[in-house]
Protein backbone atom coordinates (compact mmCIF):
# COMPACT_ATOMS: atom_id res chain seq x y z
CA UNK A 1 0.00 0.00 0.00
CA UNK A 2 2.74 1.95 0.86
CA UNK A 3 3.83 1.69 -2.41
CA UNK A 4 0.97 2.24 -4.29
CA UNK A 5 1.15 5.78 -2.70
CA UNK A 6 4.20 6.69 -3.69
CA UNK A 7 4.00 5.89 -7.53
CA UNK A 8 0.87 8.11 -7.27
CA UNK A 9 2.71 11.18 -6.09
CA UNK A 10 5.06 9.73 -8.40
CA UNK A 11 2.61 10.32 -10.98
CA UNK A 12 1.72 13.70 -10.46
CA UNK A 13 4.45 14.87 -10.17
CA UNK A 14 6.47 14.16 -13.25
CA UNK A 15 5.43 13.25 -17.13
CA UNK A 16 8.49 11.95 -17.53
CA UNK A 17 8.13 8.81 -15.73
CA UNK A 18 4.96 8.04 -18.46
CA UNK A 19 7.16 9.20 -21.22
CA UNK A 20 9.72 6.44 -19.60
CA UNK A 21 7.34 3.88 -19.71
CA UNK A 22 6.17 4.40 -23.07
CA UNK A 23 9.16 4.28 -24.67
CA UNK A 24 9.81 0.97 -22.51
CA UNK A 25 6.81 -0.73 -24.27
CA UNK A 26 7.47 0.26 -27.64
CA UNK A 27 11.01 -0.91 -27.06
CA UNK A 28 9.11 -4.32 -26.80
CA UNK A 29 7.16 -3.70 -30.21
CA UNK A 30 4.15 -2.53 -28.15
CA UNK A 31 2.70 0.30 -30.05
CA UNK A 32 2.01 3.94 -28.65
CA UNK A 33 -1.57 3.44 -28.48
CA UNK A 34 -1.51 0.06 -27.25
CA UNK A 35 1.30 1.43 -24.36
CA UNK A 36 -0.87 3.87 -23.19
CA UNK A 37 -3.78 2.13 -23.16
CA UNK A 38 -2.09 -0.37 -20.61
CA UNK A 39 -0.13 1.52 -19.27
CA UNK A 40 -3.16 4.30 -17.45
CA UNK A 41 -5.24 0.85 -16.88
CA UNK A 42 -2.55 -0.48 -14.93
CA UNK A 43 -2.20 2.70 -12.94
CA UNK A 44 -5.93 3.42 -12.16
CA UNK A 45 -5.85 -0.60 -11.27
CA UNK A 46 -3.42 0.33 -8.68
CA UNK A 47 -5.73 3.63 -7.34
CA UNK A 48 -8.76 1.53 -7.56
CA UNK A 49 -7.49 -1.33 -5.22
CA UNK A 50 -7.32 1.79 -2.08
CA UNK A 51 -10.58 2.14 -2.89
CA UNK A 52 -13.65 1.17 -0.46
CA UNK A 53 -15.07 -2.28 -2.69
CA UNK A 54 -18.51 -0.49 -4.13
CA UNK A 55 -16.44 2.79 -5.11
CA UNK A 56 -13.74 0.55 -6.68
CA UNK A 57 -16.62 -1.57 -8.44
CA UNK A 58 -18.72 2.00 -9.99
CA UNK A 59 -15.46 3.16 -10.61
CA UNK A 60 -14.02 0.40 -12.98
CA UNK A 61 -17.42 0.38 -14.79
CA UNK A 62 -17.31 3.84 -15.28
CA UNK A 63 -13.92 3.99 -16.85
CA UNK A 64 -14.74 0.51 -18.57
CA UNK A 65 -11.42 -0.63 -16.76
CA UNK A 66 -10.42 -3.90 -18.05
CA UNK A 67 -9.79 -6.97 -15.74
CA UNK A 68 -7.25 -8.60 -17.97
CA UNK A 69 -3.24 -8.07 -16.86
CA UNK A 70 -4.80 -7.68 -13.18
CA UNK A 71 -2.03 -7.84 -10.51
CA UNK A 72 -2.34 -9.31 -7.10
CA UNK B 1 30.97 -16.13 -48.54
CA UNK B 2 28.97 -12.61 -47.83
CA UNK B 3 26.74 -12.19 -45.41
CA UNK B 4 24.23 -8.87 -44.62
CA UNK B 5 25.68 -6.99 -41.60
CA UNK B 6 22.47 -7.59 -38.98
CA UNK B 7 23.98 -3.64 -37.96
CA UNK B 8 25.78 -1.04 -40.11
CA UNK B 9 26.84 2.17 -38.08
CA UNK B 10 28.22 4.44 -40.51
CA UNK B 11 29.66 7.60 -39.42
CA UNK B 12 26.83 8.14 -36.65
CA UNK B 13 26.58 11.74 -35.50
CA UNK B 14 23.47 12.63 -32.61
CA UNK B 15 23.46 15.08 -29.73
CA UNK B 16 20.74 15.46 -26.67
CA UNK B 17 19.75 18.91 -25.38
CA UNK B 18 21.46 20.33 -28.15
CA UNK B 19 25.22 18.93 -26.85
CA UNK B 20 26.75 16.33 -29.81
CA UNK B 21 27.14 12.78 -28.09
CA UNK B 22 28.24 10.65 -30.80
CA UNK B 23 30.71 12.06 -32.93
CA UNK B 24 31.01 9.69 -35.64
CA UNK B 25 30.35 6.44 -34.64
CA UNK B 26 31.25 3.39 -37.23
CA UNK B 27 30.57 -0.05 -36.34
CA UNK B 28 29.49 -3.63 -38.12
CA UNK B 29 28.16 -6.46 -36.46
CA UNK B 30 28.00 -9.52 -38.57
CA UNK B 31 25.29 -12.84 -37.78
CA UNK B 32 26.72 -14.70 -34.66
CA UNK B 33 29.09 -12.14 -33.05
CA UNK B 34 29.35 -10.97 -29.96
CA UNK B 35 30.95 -7.37 -29.36
CA UNK B 36 31.27 -5.30 -26.63
CA UNK B 37 31.65 -1.24 -26.36
CA UNK B 38 33.17 -0.03 -23.45
CA UNK B 39 34.21 3.77 -22.53
CA UNK B 40 34.54 5.76 -19.53
CA UNK B 41 31.83 7.29 -17.90
CA UNK B 42 30.13 9.98 -20.79
CA UNK B 43 31.80 8.48 -23.39
CA UNK B 44 28.22 8.14 -25.05
CA UNK B 45 27.52 4.16 -24.53
CA UNK B 46 24.42 4.26 -23.34
CA UNK B 47 23.63 7.09 -26.20
CA UNK B 48 24.31 4.50 -28.56
CA UNK B 49 22.55 1.93 -27.19
CA UNK B 50 19.22 4.45 -26.90
CA UNK B 51 19.67 5.60 -30.54
CA UNK B 52 19.58 2.11 -31.98
CA UNK B 53 16.54 1.74 -29.86
CA UNK B 54 15.30 4.73 -31.46
CA UNK B 55 14.92 7.02 -28.46
CA UNK B 56 13.51 10.42 -29.59
CA UNK B 57 15.46 12.31 -27.03
CA UNK B 58 18.65 11.35 -28.88
CA UNK B 59 18.66 13.60 -32.44
CA UNK B 60 20.22 12.12 -35.28
CA UNK B 61 22.52 14.83 -37.03
CA UNK B 62 23.83 12.68 -39.58
CA UNK B 63 25.35 9.16 -40.70
CA UNK B 64 23.56 5.94 -41.41
CA UNK B 65 22.43 2.64 -39.24
CA UNK B 66 21.28 -0.33 -41.10
CA UNK B 67 19.78 -3.13 -40.16
CA UNK B 68 20.30 -5.77 -42.17
CA UNK B 69 20.47 -3.96 -44.72
CA UNK B 70 17.45 -1.78 -44.02
CA UNK B 71 17.68 1.65 -42.77
CA UNK B 72 16.76 1.45 -38.95
CA UNK B 73 16.64 5.24 -38.27
CA UNK B 74 13.16 5.68 -40.41
CA UNK B 75 11.32 3.19 -37.75
CA UNK B 76 9.49 3.93 -35.23
CA UNK B 77 10.57 2.23 -31.80
CA UNK B 78 7.79 -0.59 -32.10
CA UNK B 79 8.84 -1.46 -35.41
CA UNK B 80 12.35 -1.78 -34.50
CA UNK B 81 11.46 -4.07 -31.60
CA UNK B 82 8.88 -6.15 -33.82
CA UNK B 83 11.55 -6.96 -36.56
CA UNK B 84 14.19 -8.58 -33.70
CA UNK B 85 15.62 -5.52 -31.78
CA UNK B 86 15.76 -5.54 -27.92
CA UNK B 87 17.11 -3.35 -25.60
CA UNK B 88 17.97 -4.39 -21.93
CA UNK B 89 17.71 -0.91 -20.47
CA UNK B 90 20.14 0.59 -17.78
CA UNK B 91 17.33 1.61 -15.83
CA UNK B 92 14.30 -0.28 -16.38
CA UNK B 93 11.22 1.62 -15.42
CA UNK B 94 8.15 0.20 -13.01
CA UNK B 95 4.67 -0.75 -14.44
CA UNK B 96 2.11 -0.40 -11.98
CA UNK B 97 -0.89 -2.61 -12.27
CA UNK B 98 0.29 -4.32 -15.45
CA UNK B 99 1.49 -7.69 -14.49
CA UNK B 100 5.15 -9.22 -16.30
CA UNK B 101 3.13 -11.81 -17.61
CA UNK B 102 0.42 -9.60 -19.11
CA UNK B 103 2.91 -7.50 -20.52
CA UNK B 104 5.52 -9.83 -22.10
CA UNK B 105 2.63 -11.79 -23.98
CA UNK B 106 1.74 -8.43 -25.47
CA UNK B 107 5.32 -8.19 -26.46
CA UNK B 108 5.27 -11.07 -28.00
CA UNK B 109 2.41 -11.04 -29.32
CA UNK B 110 2.75 -7.87 -31.08
CA UNK B 111 6.14 -9.23 -32.57
CA UNK B 112 3.81 -12.47 -33.78
CA UNK B 113 1.63 -10.14 -35.36
CA UNK B 114 4.05 -8.52 -37.35
CA UNK B 115 5.29 -11.87 -38.40
CA UNK B 116 1.74 -12.96 -39.82
CA UNK B 117 1.46 -15.01 -36.81
CA UNK B 118 -1.39 -16.16 -34.60
CA UNK B 119 -1.32 -15.01 -31.07
CA UNK B 120 0.27 -17.23 -29.18
CA UNK B 121 -1.55 -20.19 -27.47
CA UNK B 122 -1.84 -19.29 -23.61
CA UNK B 123 -0.81 -22.80 -22.48
CA UNK B 124 2.55 -22.80 -24.87
CA UNK B 125 2.67 -19.16 -23.41
CA UNK B 126 2.79 -20.29 -19.89
CA UNK B 127 5.43 -23.20 -20.22
CA UNK B 128 7.50 -21.08 -22.32
CA UNK B 129 7.77 -18.48 -19.56
CA UNK B 130 8.42 -20.99 -16.64
CA UNK B 131 11.24 -22.69 -18.58
CA UNK B 132 12.73 -18.73 -19.02
CA UNK B 133 11.84 -18.13 -15.41
CA UNK B 134 13.95 -21.12 -14.47
CA UNK B 135 16.79 -20.26 -16.42
CA UNK B 136 17.05 -17.44 -15.01
CA UNK B 137 15.97 -18.62 -11.58
CA UNK B 138 13.55 -16.03 -10.64
CA UNK B 139 10.36 -17.24 -8.69
CA UNK B 140 7.06 -18.04 -11.03
CA UNK B 141 5.21 -15.32 -8.19
CA UNK B 142 7.06 -12.28 -9.94
CA UNK B 143 5.41 -12.95 -13.15
CA UNK B 144 2.10 -11.75 -11.69
CA UNK B 145 3.78 -8.95 -10.02
CA UNK B 146 3.55 -5.62 -11.79
CA UNK B 147 6.55 -5.22 -14.20
CA UNK B 148 9.87 -4.61 -12.31
CA UNK B 149 7.18 -3.11 -9.67
CA UNK B 150 9.16 -3.61 -5.84
CA UNK B 151 12.41 -5.39 -7.43
CA UNK B 152 15.85 -4.75 -6.74
CA UNK B 153 18.41 -3.40 -9.52
CA UNK B 154 19.51 -6.60 -9.89
CA UNK B 155 16.20 -7.77 -9.78
CA UNK B 156 15.42 -5.62 -12.91
CA UNK B 157 18.22 -6.69 -15.00
CA UNK B 158 17.69 -10.10 -14.31
CA UNK B 159 13.69 -9.71 -15.90
CA UNK B 160 15.44 -7.54 -18.81
CA UNK B 161 17.37 -11.09 -19.49
CA UNK B 162 14.19 -13.48 -18.71
CA UNK B 163 12.51 -11.10 -21.36
CA UNK B 164 15.25 -11.26 -23.84
CA UNK B 165 15.59 -14.76 -23.08
CA UNK B 166 11.26 -15.01 -24.21
CA UNK B 167 11.30 -12.98 -26.96
CA UNK B 168 14.40 -14.25 -29.33
CA UNK B 169 15.48 -11.38 -30.51
CA UNK B 170 17.57 -11.17 -33.69
CA UNK B 171 19.96 -8.04 -32.45
CA UNK B 172 20.17 -7.75 -28.64
CA UNK B 173 21.66 -4.54 -27.12
CA UNK B 174 22.60 -4.47 -23.26
CA UNK B 175 22.87 -1.29 -21.77
CA UNK B 176 25.48 -1.94 -19.11
CA UNK B 177 23.33 -5.13 -17.42
CA UNK B 178 26.29 -5.35 -15.22
CA UNK B 179 25.81 -2.21 -13.00
CA UNK B 180 24.62 -3.00 -10.06
CA UNK B 181 25.12 -6.91 -10.26
CA UNK B 182 26.44 -9.08 -7.74
CA UNK B 183 28.91 -11.93 -8.74
CA UNK B 184 25.77 -14.76 -8.27
CA UNK B 185 22.97 -12.74 -10.29
CA UNK B 186 26.30 -11.80 -12.78
CA UNK B 187 26.95 -15.27 -13.52
CA UNK B 188 22.79 -16.41 -14.25
CA UNK B 189 22.41 -12.95 -16.09
CA UNK B 190 25.54 -13.74 -18.32
CA UNK B 191 24.13 -17.33 -18.38
CA UNK B 192 20.92 -16.17 -19.79
CA UNK B 193 22.56 -14.04 -22.61
CA UNK B 194 24.56 -17.15 -23.69
CA UNK B 195 22.34 -18.96 -24.16
CA UNK B 196 21.12 -17.09 -26.49
CA UNK B 197 24.21 -16.68 -28.76
CA UNK B 198 23.51 -18.11 -32.24
CA UNK B 199 24.56 -18.01 -35.95
CA UNK B 200 21.37 -15.89 -36.56
CA UNK B 201 21.92 -13.84 -33.54
CA UNK B 202 23.67 -11.07 -32.81
CA UNK B 203 24.65 -9.12 -29.09
CA UNK B 204 26.13 -5.75 -28.46
CA UNK B 205 27.19 -5.26 -24.69
CA UNK B 206 27.79 -2.19 -23.66
CA UNK B 207 29.83 -2.09 -20.37
CA UNK B 208 32.47 0.21 -18.11
CA UNK B 209 33.93 -2.77 -16.30
CA UNK B 210 35.89 -6.16 -17.71
CA UNK B 211 34.43 -8.15 -14.96
CA UNK B 212 30.73 -9.15 -17.20
CA UNK B 213 33.37 -9.85 -20.21
CA UNK B 214 34.83 -12.74 -18.28
CA UNK B 215 31.12 -14.08 -18.37
CA UNK B 216 30.02 -13.53 -22.06
CA UNK B 217 33.11 -13.54 -23.63
CA UNK B 218 32.93 -11.06 -26.84
CA UNK B 219 34.57 -11.74 -30.30
CA UNK B 220 35.14 -8.05 -30.41
CA UNK B 221 35.93 -5.31 -28.12
CA UNK B 222 35.70 -1.28 -29.13
CA UNK B 223 36.95 1.69 -26.86
CA UNK B 224 34.05 4.57 -27.08
CA UNK B 225 35.65 7.92 -25.97
CA UNK B 226 34.40 11.07 -26.22
CA UNK B 227 31.36 10.07 -28.55
CA UNK B 228 34.22 8.20 -31.39
CA UNK B 229 34.88 4.61 -30.73
CA UNK B 230 39.24 5.02 -30.65
CA UNK B 231 39.79 1.44 -30.26
CA UNK B 232 39.35 -2.04 -31.36
CA UNK B 233 40.22 -5.19 -30.75
CA UNK B 234 39.69 -8.93 -29.71
CA UNK B 235 38.46 -9.98 -26.22
CA UNK B 236 41.89 -9.34 -24.90
CA UNK B 237 41.36 -5.23 -25.25
CA UNK B 238 38.78 -5.55 -22.73
CA UNK B 239 41.74 -7.20 -20.07
CA UNK B 240 44.09 -4.52 -20.70
CA UNK B 241 42.10 -2.03 -20.60
CA UNK B 242 41.39 -3.48 -16.94
CA UNK B 243 44.85 -3.33 -16.38
CA UNK B 244 45.83 0.55 -17.38
CA UNK B 245 42.04 1.96 -16.83
CA UNK B 246 40.80 4.38 -19.03
CA UNK B 247 43.43 7.21 -18.37
CA UNK B 248 45.37 6.30 -21.67
CA UNK B 249 42.01 6.55 -23.30
CA UNK B 250 40.78 9.75 -22.45
CA UNK B 251 44.36 10.95 -23.87
CA UNK B 252 43.93 8.72 -27.28
CA UNK B 253 40.19 10.13 -27.51
CA UNK B 254 42.09 14.13 -27.35
CA UNK B 255 44.57 13.59 -29.48
CA UNK B 256 42.14 12.47 -32.45
CA UNK B 257 39.55 15.35 -31.41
Amino acid sequence: MKNTSSSVEHEASTSKIGEDQIFYCRQRGISTEDAVGMIVNGFCKEVFRELPMEFAVEAQKLLGVSLEGSVG
Amino acid sequence: MSKTPILEIKDLHATAGGKEILRGINLTVYPGEVHAIMGPNGSGKSTLAQVIAGRDLYGVTSGEVLYEGDDLLTLAPEERAQRGIFLAFQYPVEIPGVSNLYFLKAALNAIRKRKGEPEVDAMDFLSLVRRKMALMEMEESLLNRAVNAGFSGGEKKRNEIFQMAVLEPRLAVLDETDSGLDIDALKIVSNGVNTLRGPDRAIVVVTHYQRLLNHIVPDYVHVLAQGRIVKSGGKSLALELEESGYAGIEELAEAVR
